[in-house]
């Protein structure tokens, strides 16, 4: 099957049951995605499929042939990061990149949000450190 | 495993469309299958006044200015906005229960062993904090859709492939000489919900924080002149439609708070909408 990642093309073999984020990970070696809780509970593994937020790690890489990825792989030039850098919006970083994705998103659609759309936007990313004030302000913040 | 796009709603294998439920049953391995159909080619999407496909994703009723208050906030309410933008109105009606001992494969009532069904319910005994406090007495599992209780509460109907039914009819709870929770046919497939408008409606929930998990109580209330229908999530093994008062439940020893929890919510509800 074809799979579009960041605007490049790929064959993917993986067998039918293989998660986008294990095709992701493994065969494309995209480790920046992660993969924490596995089960749709975290938000860790978030990406964008057709330019909407979804979970790799419970969407099946054969349902998404054909389809457009974009992961944080294709996101380094986005001033998202930037913003996160600046006001500090990470500790361990592990749901960073899934926290970056989903800000992303909303920031596409709605590039001045208010707290309650920032915090109802990304309320499906968990953060095990308590990043939640700084992320909130980098998504303020990140037209500098 | 195999994974086919249906091309018509007439197949064989297990349907999915968005997979939020799908793929984590696979995965657990509480669910098995040979064929996979991916259903969203078949399944309509569109929203038009007082229909809905039954393909529709939560994220596109809840940002849907035509669709009554009540379901709009239990879509807006549910889950997370990544599981929203995957999973689809049939789906969430079709979700399993979240009793974590039948999510962890215990052999209870509701799991199939190797002669027949388990014949223990582990949740009366054991943790039953967030399970059921109405028709507990076989299964005490607490249906977890939000948007069921809306559509319960909006008197909504079902379209599927053999029959047309109330919302209320796709439910039923398990008993000894049948354990399923739906009365959905192999083969059958939602494919759109409809319902009349509303005077008035409102959706409250209380969850373990304010955005981002399963309700505790759901409490959906819809008005049409001087009839009021209330209906809860997270108080029974199905969508429960109120009828009288909160009085006749029967919680468990750990679980009586959910009572309280629900008659405030259910007095408030009320009161929102001039009932
Ligand atoms: C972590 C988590 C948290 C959640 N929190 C909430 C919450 O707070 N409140 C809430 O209400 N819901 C909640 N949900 C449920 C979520 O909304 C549903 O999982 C989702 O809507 C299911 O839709 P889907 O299209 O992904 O279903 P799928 O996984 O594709 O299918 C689910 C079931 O429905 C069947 N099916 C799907 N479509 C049809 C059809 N048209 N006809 C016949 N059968 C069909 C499938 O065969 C399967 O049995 C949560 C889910 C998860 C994973
Ligand atoms: S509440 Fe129902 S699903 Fe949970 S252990 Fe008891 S019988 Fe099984
Ligand atoms: S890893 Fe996908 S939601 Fe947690
Ligand atoms: S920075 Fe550690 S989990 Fe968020």
């Amino acid at each position: 099957m074809q799979l579009t990642v960041n605007g490049h093309q790929y064959e993917v073999h993986g067998e039918v049951g293989t998660t986008l984020a294990e095709a992701l990970r493994e065969e494309l070696s995209l480790t920046g995605t992660k993969i924490a809780c596995g089960e749709g509970h975290c938000g860790a593994c978030t990406v964008l499929v057709d330019d909407e937020p979804v979970l790799s790690c419970i969407t099946l890489v054969h349902a998404v042939d054909g389809a457009r990825v974009t992961t944080i792989e294709g996101l380094r030039d986005h001033p998202m990061i930037d913003a996160f850098v600046r006001s500090d919006a990470l500790q361990c970083g592990f749901c960073t990149p899934g926290q970056i994705v989903s800000a992303v998103a909303l920031v596409e659609s709605e590039p001045a949000p208010t707290t309650e759309q920032i915090r109802h936007a990304m309320a499906g990313n968990l953060c095990r450190c308590g990043a939640y004030p700084k992320i909130e302000e980098a998504i303020r913040t990140w037209q500098g | 495993m195999e994974l086919r796009r249906a091309s018509s709603t007439t197949f064989d294998g297990l349907p999915v469309h968005g997979g939020t439920e799908v793929v984590p049953l696979l995965r657990a391995g509480l669910l098995r299958t040979d064929t996979l159909v991916d259903i969203r080619g078949v399944v309509p999407r569109d929203i038009a006044p007082g229909r809905i496909g039954a393909g529709a994703t939560l994220a596109q009723l809840e940002c849907d200015p035509g669709i009554p208050e009540v379901l709009r906030e239990a879509c807006r309410l549910a889950a997370s906005p990544q599981l929203r933008n995957m999973g689809s109105l049939a789906g969430n009606l079709l979700q399993s229960t979240r009793c974590w001992y039948w999510r962890l494969g215990w052999p209870c009532r509701l799991h199939r062993v190797a002669n027949g069904y388990g014949d223990e319910c582990f949740a009366r005994d054991g943790e039953h904090r967030e399970h059921a406090i109405f028709a507990n007495d076989y299964c005490a599992s607490a249906h977890p859709s939000d948007v069921a209780a809306a559509l319960l509460a909006l008197d909504a109907r079902l379209r599927t492939t053999a029959r047309e039914l109330p919302v209320a009819e796709l439910y039923r709870l398990p008993t000894e000489a049948d354990r399923r929770t739906t009365t959905l046919e192999p083969g059958e497939v939602i494919l759109e919900v409809t319902f009349d408008e509303c005077d008035q409606s409102v959706y409250l929930k209380a969850m373990e924080r304010k955005r981002w998990a399963f309700p505790l109580v759901g409490v959906a209330a819809a008005r049409r002149g001087a009839k009021t229908r209330v209906a809860l999530a997270g108080v029974a093994p199905v969508p429960w439609l109120l009828s009288g008062e909160l009085d006749s439940a029967t919680p468990l020893p750990r679980n009586a708070y959910k009572v309280d929890v629900a008659r405030a919510l259910v007095k408030r509800a009320r009161a929102t909408i001039g009932a």
